[in-house]
């Protein structure tokens, strides 16, 4: 497919892509840090109820907590090792949240226990929902969703698309790229599982164009008979962003406040699809999950395989960073969140860490703040078609509640893209972040 | 450098929270920043930010002026050039002043096919008007921000170059420094300052002075900066010619050369006028890189042009002979007066322009139509852009809104059909 006849969506913004540095690397297996911090919590839901004690010995994928409630999910231990406590522990949230505590058996070979495989041909669509949950899988992409409660369908509604989000559009990340490349098989096979638990017609692997190994790697191995296709799109930002998604490929618009289900269309990151391929076909948990680290300050640059709960500054260690680190931020540099204190733990939904040094900090976004001109590059920013210029002076005057009532506030996903075009300066998304949580706020009460 | 950073690092404290030129603090800071870049950091999202930004945004309007502006100095030099030389062997009374003398000084004459001569008098006319443009109302926003507490933006030079450009270059200099002192504090400052002004800073200025001293900046005797000069403007002939309206466009006089003015000559812009607009040709120059650089709105443009070439049809159709200007074709209307200028210029001023992408056609549109509609039916004023964009500015707002109720009503209709 040529590069002009790219599939793409209206507005977004074209950020330097920053990826050259570790498309290149494979994936590699990250060793094991002093001390693996498992928070019970993920985004959404209860947090999940242990299923261990203080000092009680674990193995290698042994579970460690329970799903507790529709959304909540099993745990496992990435490591055979010794519960050493079970407490609280810093989050990205910034809240202390609680975490259980492993410390990996310095000498162990890591042998880990399997748990039942998951037929593919034999199982109804519900075993595989509920192996989904056992296997503890959310979105890798970085909402963190649990997967298996996006694949139980409300009465009413139906599928009739599954779509394999490998857009990667943040810049800098490379992570679902190297999956896509070597694990191009567990990916289709995640597919069909994925197709027979939602009852799809068929199932569209959406790929941008900079990644055109990764499209001829799931391509070739793509079984001919099976209604998947492979689709190259557009690189632009917030590409990767189900309801751009289902625009560019599909020509639908998720209506404002709902959900891709109401188009019929259900997303799966496409990490999170080989992991389901992966994790069902030979049974198991999640255990850890590929990230990229990179970023200006980080001297060995590439593509891990972390297990879940290694410690940022494990990490960052293990990698060595430049003397002038100044910022971390996990994820993407669009819509990655800058961290507070280096003891936060890799997560199920940690696409990437990032470094940068002082002078990176200062050059990419430390600029002082200008008043807005209404030069309106934000309105042609915004995929959503908001008007953030005006949401702003309304932040300004903290009219929350007519932002959200009468200028969609809630439609905003916080892709960034009015922050990266506005010549003022002015941190956009983040007066929307926080107007969105006073809404939210407001409304519980 | 290094010592003067120094000096600034010193004395920094004096002007920071409790210090006795807390006060002054947005003076300390625009130096600062004009001389260094300012080291602040942040660690909010975004992370990576767009290469754009307001001081780029102004340097390049800037630049893009820089074409007209040098051309209008030496326009000025040359029409001055030419009186100069026609009244003196005409052996008609004319008087010269003080730029006379400075040129003289130097030892520069009136020679009209001198390049320099004509530059270097186009010059001493423009610099003392941009000089106390710049220097009145930049103190004007420096007390602003010092009361208000914020910092100083570069927005002021683009407005501290635009209003120069608009005035004749026979402008006295106390009634620029009434024009810009009124434009920054009623147009902009009892706003808000900048980004909140809903007229454009220059024309609000402008206007003040048009409705003020009308002698200074229209008529006959202001455009060719030469006392006891008479000569009008291509519209200013236009507006009072008898007869057919072509007959009345063949003959509009041109000072100097054959007598007749071509169509080139109001294209290049060695035609007589307010300083800046009278080449079509070097708007076109800064339309390019206002356009190439994402910065100058290029459907406002052509929103513009648009309306003027269809109201300027409907008029030509409707031509009866009863008012000359009726006949006058589009193309004539795009080369003279301030008409390029301010649409390439002016209209697009995004603080005052439309928003939407819609809005931005409808307004461009407005401003084209309302141009020649203030041209060719009001005789009282020759020239309509500026009159028209302060028109438009003021139903941009207006425009927005209906444009996005009209969104949101389509947006109903189609889910309603789903």
């Amino acid at each position: 497919m040529s590069l002009w006849k790219t599939k793409t969506f209206a507005h977004g913004v074209h950020p330097p892509e920053a990826k050259e540095d570790t498309r290149g690397m494979p994936i590699r297996q990250f060793p094991f840090a002093p001390v693996l911090v498992i928070p019970l919590a993920i985004q959404v839901g209860r947090p999940s109820r242990p299923t261990v004690s203080e000092g009680q010995e674990v193995i290698r994928g042994q579970r460690i907590a329970d799903p507790d409630g529709f959304l909540s999910i099993a745990m496992h231990a990435p490591a055979s090792g010794i519960v050493r406590r079970i407490g609280l522990a810093p989050s990205i949230s910034g809240r202390m949240t609680e975490a259980i505590f492993i410390e990996p058996f310095a000498g162990s070979t890591q042998e880990g226990v399997l748990g039942d495989a998951c037929d593919l041909e034999q199982a109804t669509p519900e075993a595989i929902v509920e192996a989904i949950r056992s296997a503890g899988i959310v979105g890798l992409g970085g909402a963190g969703f649990p997967t298996h409660a996006k694949l139980r369908i409300p009465e009413g509604k139906s599928v009739d698309t599954v779509m394999i989000n490998g857009a990667e559009c943040e810049p800098y990340l490379t992570a679902d790229h190297r999956v896509m490349l070597e694990q191009a098989d567990d990916i289709v096979r995640g597919i069909r599982y994925l197709l027979k638990a939602s009852g799809g017609r068929e199932a569209v692997v959406a790929v941008e164009a900079n990644k055109p190994d990764a499209a001829a790697a799931i391509r070739a191995v793509l079984p001919p008979e099976l209604p998947i296709r492979v689709e190259v799109l557009k690189v632009k930002y917030p590409q990767g962003a189900e309801k751009m998604l289902i625009e560019s490929l599909l020509g639908r618009e998720v209506p404002s406040r709902g959900l891709p289900l109401d188009v019929g269309v259900l997303c799966f990151n496409a990490a999170s699809t080989a992991e389901v391929g992966r994790l069902l076909s030979q049974g198991g948990g999640l255990l850890d999950r590929v990230v990229t680290v990179g970023g200006p300050a980080v001297k060995r640059k590439g593509n891990y395989r972390v297990p879940l709960g290694t410690p940022l500054r494990f990490l960052l260690e293990q990698v060595e960073t430049s003397d002038d680190l100044a910022t971390v931020f996990l994820g993407g540099p669009m819509m990655g969140q800058a961290v507070s204190s280096l003891d936060i733990p890799i997560g199920k939904g940690t696409t990437g860490v990032i470094a940068l040094t002082g002078e990176e900090t200062a050059r990419l976004g430390g600029r002082p703040e200008a008043p807005c001109i209404r030069c309106g590059y934000c309105l042609d920013a915004c995929p959503i078609f908001l008007n953030p210029s005006h949401l702003e002076s309304l932040a300004a005057a903290g009219q929350h509640q007519t932002m959200a009532e009468s200028h969609h506030l809630m439609d905003c996903f916080e892709c960034g893209c009015c922050t990266y075009v506005c010549p003022s300066h002015i941190p956009l998304v983040q007066h929307f972040r926080v107007a969105k949580a006073a809404v939210r706020k407001a409304a519980a009460t | 450098m290094q010592a003067l950073r120094d000096i600034l690092d010193r004395v920094h404290p004096l002007f920071v929270k409790g210090g006795i030129l807390e006060k002054a603090y947005p003076m300390y800071e625009a130096l600062d920043t004009f001389l260094y870049t300012p080291g602040e950091t942040t660690k909010r999202v975004t992370h990576v930010r767009d290469g754009i930004d307001l001081k780029r945004m102004m340097s390049m309007v800037v630049l893009s002026l820089i074409p007209v502006t040098l051309f209008g100095m030496w326009n000025a030099g040359y029409q001055a050039n030419n009186a100069i030389t026609k009244m003196a062997a005409a052996g008609q009374d004319y008087s010269l002043d003080w730029h006379h003398t400075i040129h003289s000084a130097f030892g520069f004459g009136h020679d009209p096919t001198s390049f320099l001569d004509n530059f270097v008098y186009g010059a001493i006319h423009f610099l003392p008007i941009y000089i106390v443009c710049m220097f009145v109302g930049g103190h004007i926003e420096l007390v602003f921000s010092v009361l208000r507490g914020h910092e100083i933006n570069e927005g002021f030079l683009v407005t501290g170059l635009l209003f120069p450009l608009t005035l004749p270059a026979s402008i006295p200099l106390w009634q620029v420094a009434i024009g810009i002192a009124f434009g920054v504090i009623v147009a902009k400052e009892v706003f808000g300052g900048t980004g909140r002004n809903f007229l454009n800073v220059a024309l609000t200025a402008r206007a003040f002075l048009y409705f003020a001293y009308a002698e200074q900046i229209s008529g006959n005797q202001v455009w060719t900066a030469v006392d006891g000069f008479s000569g009008a403007t291509a519209l200013g002939q236009m507006a009072v010619a008898e007869g057919g309206a072509v007959a009345s466009l063949s003959s509009i006089q041109y000072p100097w050369g054959d007598g007749s003015m071509s169509l080139l000559s109001a294209f290049v812009g060695t035609i007589q006028g307010s300083i800046g607009e009278t080449s079509a040709l070097l708007c076109i120059v800064g339309a390019a890189i206002l356009i190439a650089t994402g910065i100058g709105s290029w459907k406002i443009m052509a929103g513009v042009v648009g309306g003027t070439v269809v109201t300027t049809l409907l008029m030509n159709a409707f031509d009866f002979g009863t008012n000359p200007m009726m006949a006058v074709p589009f193309y004539w209307h795009l080369c003279i007066g301030g008409l390029a200028f301010g649409l390439v210029f002016m209209a697009t001023d995004p603080v005052s322009a439309s928003m939407t992408e819609t809005g931005k056609w409808i307004y461009g549109g407005l401003i084209g139509f309302m141009t020649i509609l203030i041209r060719v039916v009001n005789p009282a004023f020759p020239e309509g852009i500026m009159l028209a964009i302060l028109f438009g500015n003021v139903f941009a707002p207006l425009i927005d809104y209906f444009v996005i109720e009209a969104n949101i009503k389509r947006r109903a209709a189609r889910y309603a059909a789903t």
